[in-house]
């Protein structure tokens, strides 16, 4: 192992070279261009012998990964915002034909107007593709992500593909320490994909054609058992992680000082960060407060959110992203978990840092400050007013 | 931990500056964290990039709002209000000048020092005498007066992480280290520019963020501006339909007019006068 200094995309490329993915097929798209820049220095300097298909768009790279998935090929993807959005169509077809593609996903806000800054709104419309979804909160666990992604995603209980997001910038163009795993370690982590290549040249037959209803319903229904042992077998990657090398992601939700918390936020991806400072500084001040980072969106942890947030007073919900005519998506997804519990929390749905806005300590103390003055409905904004600095230049 | 903002333009390297710190700080057995603020990505557009060194690990990320340490690439990027905001009481400016150039907008209570880095950088071969690369020379600088990482660490760094040149980005470095100016005359304090005034714009009733572009102004992005010698104009108007920023109107009798609030510098006008009557020059 050495630790290396690296920004979120380049811990992508690193674990996409240490997974000896075979195919890799993009199309740049800001922020996630360093990742296939990395993937492509790598190939050109000749330590990482991957087939690299260069493609006219986003929906031509997911079709290039379904395609050589089919045939048995480890393979991977990056894009952000407006590309995920293209490739829509494509993520039902990897999804429905069983392809474990790993996709890295820069999270970013969705056009129009023309933004970059970090939001959630482009992974989180495609949260009924079928597609497993992680979120990173810094850079050592995207590079640890992508390897239990492969693993996760070509088990035979699963064979899904897994989208690892990260937040523009914050992690994508951030650079940070990141333990990079040795070749050796990694190999006998995650083997090459066997026994998965569904179409075989020699033996003529046909992927993805027309069903009759009949047929239809019972390939969805494979694809919901299929979703059903996801968290059980991330469960087993990780602990096999972990014990290799000697750090834990933490499971699928991660609760910090929630025990006797009166209130309880809920965070995605990089505000987890800003997020657990003030949880120290709250509880310092004698406040009861935790937070709950969720790793997985999809398919949704229902039970180890109910578990980890039973006997919570309040439970807010922090989302960097609006979902149209909904609170936010994954304050949504936690009050339809609560609800199979006999006691509920009261819920508060917070929508902050869209499109990039920065999510402070500060900020954050004012969501708690909110959460503790008691729930309210409907979404609380809670960022609108303008923001200090950054606008020093014309 | 100690906090450093960069305020550069595109082209001049204050993102890779930013992290070749970070890259320094962590062989000086440091935790590093660097991180750059995005708007257009385009050369000569203002940018910022900011850099954490501390000695536990970092539980904050984003922008910088109380740096120890401002590093402007550009001078001309002082001329913007903002620029030290948030500035430690004893922080420093490092601002890449001339030597003779001896002033400076900068708050009171802080320490200001300048190096000539686009010199050195053209001493170095790096980038071009318009548009140098200053960022090896500047962190030299940077090393000298603050202390936030070693020389022989900035050097490795650069060795290891710079594609291109790394022999010339580390004598260039160590120049930038030999020949940074702290300047302790008050009188090399200028004003500062008053805070431009927010400007209060209703939100649109359509759906779309609906601006017109008169109201944004690129000028800052110019480092070199088009100076027109109208007695030898044609009036040809190339330079009026060549611009793509619409920056050079015509006035009544049909000469060029260059409209200082959006003209980036581009250079496009010269470039297409028939006569050369247009030619860029540095902006003072």
């Amino acid at each position: 192992m050495t630790v290396e200094v690296l920004s979120g995309n380049h811990a992508q490329s690193e674990a996409v070279r240490l997974a000896r993915v075979q195919v890799v097929s993009a199309y740049p798209i800001t922020p996630q261009t360093t990742v296939v820049e990395g993937i492509a220095e790598f190939v050109a300097s000749g330590r990482f012998p991957t087939q690299f298909v260069k493609v006219e768009s986003e929906h031509s790279a997911l079709q290039v990964c379904v395609s050589a998935s089919a045939l048995g090929a480890r393979t991977y993807t990056a894009t952000s915002s407006q590309g995920l959005l293209l490739m829509h169509e494509l993520l039902h077809w990897a999804a429905g034909m069983r392809a474990p593609i790993v996709m890295g996903v820069v999270n970013r806000a969705v056009a129009p107007p023309w933004a970059l800054g970090a939001d959630h709104t482009d992974t989180f419309s495609q949260r009924d593709t079928g597609w497993i979804q992680l979120y990173a909160e810094n850079n050592q666990e995207v590079l640890d992500m992508v390897l239990e992604a492969y693993r996760l995603a070509e088990d035979p209980a699963v064979r899904l593909p897994v989208m690892v997001a990260e937040d523009a910038f914050y992690l994508s163009h951030t650079v940070e320490p990141v333990d990079v795993p040795a070749q050796e370690a990694v190999d006998a982590f995650l083997p090459p994909r066997q026994g998965h290549a569904i179409l075989r040249p020699g033996e003529p037959s046909r992927l993805g054609s027309f069903t009759s209803p009949e047929d239809y319903v019972l390939f969805r229904h494979e694809l919901a058992a299929a979703a059903d042992r996801v968290v059980p077998t991330l469960g087993e990657v990780e602990g096999d992680f972990a014990r290799r090398f000697g750090r834990s992601l933490g499971g699928t939700v991660v609760p910090y000082r929630c025990e006797g918390a009166d209130a309880v936020l809920v965070t995605l991806g990089t505000a987890s960060t800003p997020a657990r400072a003030t949880v120290d500084a709250l509880r310092s001040e004698g406040k009861k407060v935790g937070l709950l980072k969720l790793r997985l969106l999809r398919p949704f942890p229902e039970s180890e959110l109910r578990a980890a947030l039973r006997g919570v007073g309040a439970v807010g919900v922090f989302d960097r992203a609006y979902t149209f005519g909904a609170a936010g998506a994954v304050a949504t997804e936690t009050r339809a978990a609560l609800y199979g519990e006999r006691e509920r929390p009261a819920l508060t749905s917070f929508v902050g840092g869209v499109g990039g806005r920065e999510v402070t300590p500060s900020l954050v103390r004012r969501v708690f400050d909110h959460l503790l003055r008691g729930p309210e409905e409907g979404i609380v904004w809670s960022d609108l007013e303008p923001h200090r600095e950054l606008e020093t230049h014309g | 931990m100690q906090e450093v903002r960069f305020l550069g333009r595109g082209g001049q390297g204050a993102v890779i500056a930013a992290e070749l710190l970070a890259q320094a700080a962590f062989l000086d057995g440091k935790i590093p964290q660097s991180f750059p603020f995005f708007g257009v990505e385009r050369r000569g557009a203002p940018v910022t990039a900011y850099a954490r060194v501390s000695s536990e690990p970092i539980e904050v990320r984003g922008s910088i709002a109380t740096p120890d340490a401002v590093v402007v690439l550009d001078r001309g990027l002082l001329r913007f209000a903002g620029a030290t905001d948030g500035l430690r009481e004893n922080g420093w400016v490092l601002v890449n000048a001339p030597a003779s150039v001896q002033a400076f907008a900068a708050p009171a209570g802080i320490r200001l020092a300048s190096v000539d880095a686009a010199r050195i950088a053209v001493d170095h071969h790096l980038g071009s005498p318009t548009l140098p690369i200053v960022n090896t020379a500047i962190l030299g600088a940077l090393a000298r007066v603050t202390g936030i990482v070693s020389l022989d660490a900035l050097e490795r760094a650069i060795a290891a992480a710079v594609p291109r040149k790394p022999q010339e980005n580390r004598a260039a470095a160590r120049a930038g280290f030999e020949e940074v100016r702290p300047l302790t005359d008050p009188r090399s304090r200028l004003p500062l520019p008053p805070p431009r005034p927010r400007r209060e714009l209703p939100l649109p009733e359509g759906p779309l963020a609906l601006r017109s572009s008169e109201e944004i102004l690129t000028a800052s992005w110019r480092s070199l501006r088009p100076q027109i010698d109208l007695s030898r104009c044609t009036r040809c108007n190339f330079c009026w339909k060549y611009c793509p920023d619409v920056a050079i109107t015509l006035d009544a009798e049909g000469y060029p007019k260059l409209e200082e609030e959006h003209c980036k510098g581009c250079g496009i006008c010269a470039e297409v006068c028939p006569p050369k009557t247009i030619a860029m020059v540095a902006e003072a």
